[in-house]
This record gives structure tokens, C-alpha cells and sequence, in this order.
């Protein structure tokens, strides 16, 4: 296995955290992750960060009334 | 994906409006649609209450959305991704019709801005180090306005691919289907939009002098 440094493991973060990186970078990046406390409290505050931002910005489901109100334009 | 192809996509789908409003559907193919889009309807109606920041109008869009899906349900082939056209016509339906006429927010120049600039600014914050725990103060502090408000003030450009991937969890390629530009454009638009998000929830942080006082009413947890 090839090792990769700080910057390389930084520099790739959203990649990660998408999930858009090979199976073996994805590996490589999870071992230095876990042993590198510099990266991995970077990593960890991003993930963090990711999940803060879907949490605050979700909104509630539809209005029942709403719902019907569409289903019913199919009808005419 | 150029804007040529961009267009024809829109005529295309246009066209299988005007199609549609020939087409006779049965109460078979009815029932097929409501199972179909039913489960997306939560997902479909947040994206309209992000894209227009404004309740009736989110209505409309979701509305314009099911009319036009349900008048080109027959160019929806089985077995493809029902999610990524759905939310392929709430675009092209919202950039059609829907979106803000007011001025675009200026893009924030991010020379010196990395994946990593929030928890940077923490860490460098005299008033932040002095809590401790830097970051945990920072997460526990910021409120959805905060949040909902760093998400807004992105140029549109960048605020529909954030929302996209952050928010309604598309991959790239979905989102590049969705938006019809090339993967290498959602992934620019993406990383400056959320540099540019950093930038402002910073902004707000800062403001807001979360540190050495008590959380604000309506932050998530109290801090430690």
C-alpha cells in the first residue's frame, strides 16, 4: 500500500465525505485518518460540519392538505 | 453538457408537455404515477421552500413540478432514477419560472479560503481557544437562522448544487444529470459554495459572540 501525507489526505475531504473516491483511496485515507489525530480531528469537525448544515436546513414534510390538493389535480 | 445541449433538454422536455396534453392517460397509469411520486413529495416540497425562501411560492413550484411530471410521465422510462428526474424538472421548472429577479449576492473572494477555514478560524480565535473546546462551542452555538441564512446568501449558481449534494444527498453525476452541465462544473460550483458558506457561517459566529456568554435561546444544546 502506498502511503499518503497530510496533505494529500486533507485536500481530499469532500471527496471522502461524498463518498466520490475509489474503494482503495477510500482505505488508505480511513487508515491515516485513524491514526493521525491532526487529520482526523480536521475530518472529523468537516463531517460534523456536513451533518449541522442537513440538519438545520431540513424542512418538515408536506401539509397532508397540500398533498391531496395535487393528487386531486390529476382527476379533471 | 453546453448550453446548446442545455436547451434542447428544456425544448425536449417541452415538447413531451405539448405531447402529453394530446395524451390520453388511463386510471392505470394514474394510480403508477401517485405510487411513483408519492414518496418524493417531502423531498420535492423542502427543495421548493429552499430554492424560493418563501412559502406560497414553494407551493406553486411543487405544483408547476407534479403538472409537469405527471403531462411527461410516459417519457419516464421504468427502472431509471425516479428521484434525479423529479428533481430534474423542479429545476428546470424553478429556473423557467421561479427564481428571485433580485440582485445576485456578490461571489466572496476565496483566495485564502481552504475545505478546512471554519475550524481554522476557531482554532486561531483568542476567545474561542479560551472556551476549550473550540469547535464543539461553534457547532453547538450556530442556529438554523445562522445556518438557513449562510445557505441563502450563496449565488444561486452555487446555492442549487449545495443544496443538492448537502441537503437532498445526490452524487455528483446525479447532480450534473439534474443541472445538465458536466461533472467537473458540480464539483467547482460545489466547492466554492461551501467555501463560500464557511466564509459566512464565520461571519455569523463572530457576530454573534457565542463565546463566554450564555448559548443563545434556540442553539442546539447548551454549551459545556
Amino acid at each position: 500500500m502506498t502511503e499518503i501525507d497530510c496533505e494529500q489526505v486533507l485536500e481530499r475531504v469532500w471527496s471522502y465525505l461524498d463518498g466520490e473516491i475509489t474503494e482503495e483511496a477510500y482505505r488508505e485515507i480511513q487508515a491515516h485518518v485513524a491514526e493521525c489525530e491532526g487529520c482526523g480531528t480536521r475530518y472529523d469537525f468537516q463531517r460534523r460540519l456536513f451533518e449541522l448544515v442537513e440538519r438545520k436546513c431540513k424542512e418538515g414534510p408536506i401539509p397532508s392538505e397540500l398533498k391531496e390538493r395535487l393528487f386531486r389535480l390529476l382527476e379533471g | 453538457m453546453g448550453a446548446g445541449t442545455r436547451a434542447l433538454h428544456r425544448a425536449t422536455e417541452m415538447g413531451a408537455v405539448v405531447l402529453a396534453q394530446q395524451r390520453e392517460y388511463t386510471a392505470e397509469d394514474r394510480e403508477r404515477f401517485e405510487a411513483m411520486v408519492s414518496e418524493h413529495l417531502d423531498g420535492l416540497f423542502g427543495a421548493s421552500l429552499r430554492l424560493t425562501r418563501n412559502r406560497s411560492r414553494a407551493e406553486d413550484l411543487l405544483q408547476e413540478t407534479f403538472l409537469r411530471a405527471w403531462r411527461s410521465f410516459h417519457t419516464f422510462r421504468p427502472g431509471t432514477n425516479v428521484r434525479a428526474w423529479l428533481y430534474r424538472i423542479l429545476m428546470n421548472a424553478y429556473i423557467d419560472g421561479y427564481r428571485k429577479s433580485e440582485r445576485e449576492p456578490e461571489v466572496v473572494d476565496q483566495e485564502d479560503v481552504d475545505e478546512f477555514y471554519l475550524y481554522s478560524k476557531v482554532h486561531e480565535s483568542e476567545d474561542y481557544r479560551r472556551a476549550g473546546n473550540p469547535e464543539e462551542v461553534l457547532l453547538n452555538n450556530l442556529m438554523d437562522a445562522d445556518v438557513k441564512g449562510a445557505l441563502q446568501s450563496l449565488p444561486e449558481t452555487f446555492r442549487n448544487v449545495v443544496i443538492l449534494a448537502d441537503i437532498e444527498g445526490f452524487s455528483y453525476k446525479e447532480i450534473a444529470e439534474i443541472l445538465g452541465i458536466p461533472i467537473g462544473t458540480v464539483m467547482s460550483r460545489l466547492h466554492r459554495g461551501r467555501r463560500q458558506l464557511q466564509v459566512k457561517l464565520w461571519e455569523y459566529a463572530r457576530r454573534a459572540h457565542y463565546v463566554g456568554t450564555e448559548p443563545r435561546p434556540g442553539g442546539t444544546e447548551s454549551t459545556p
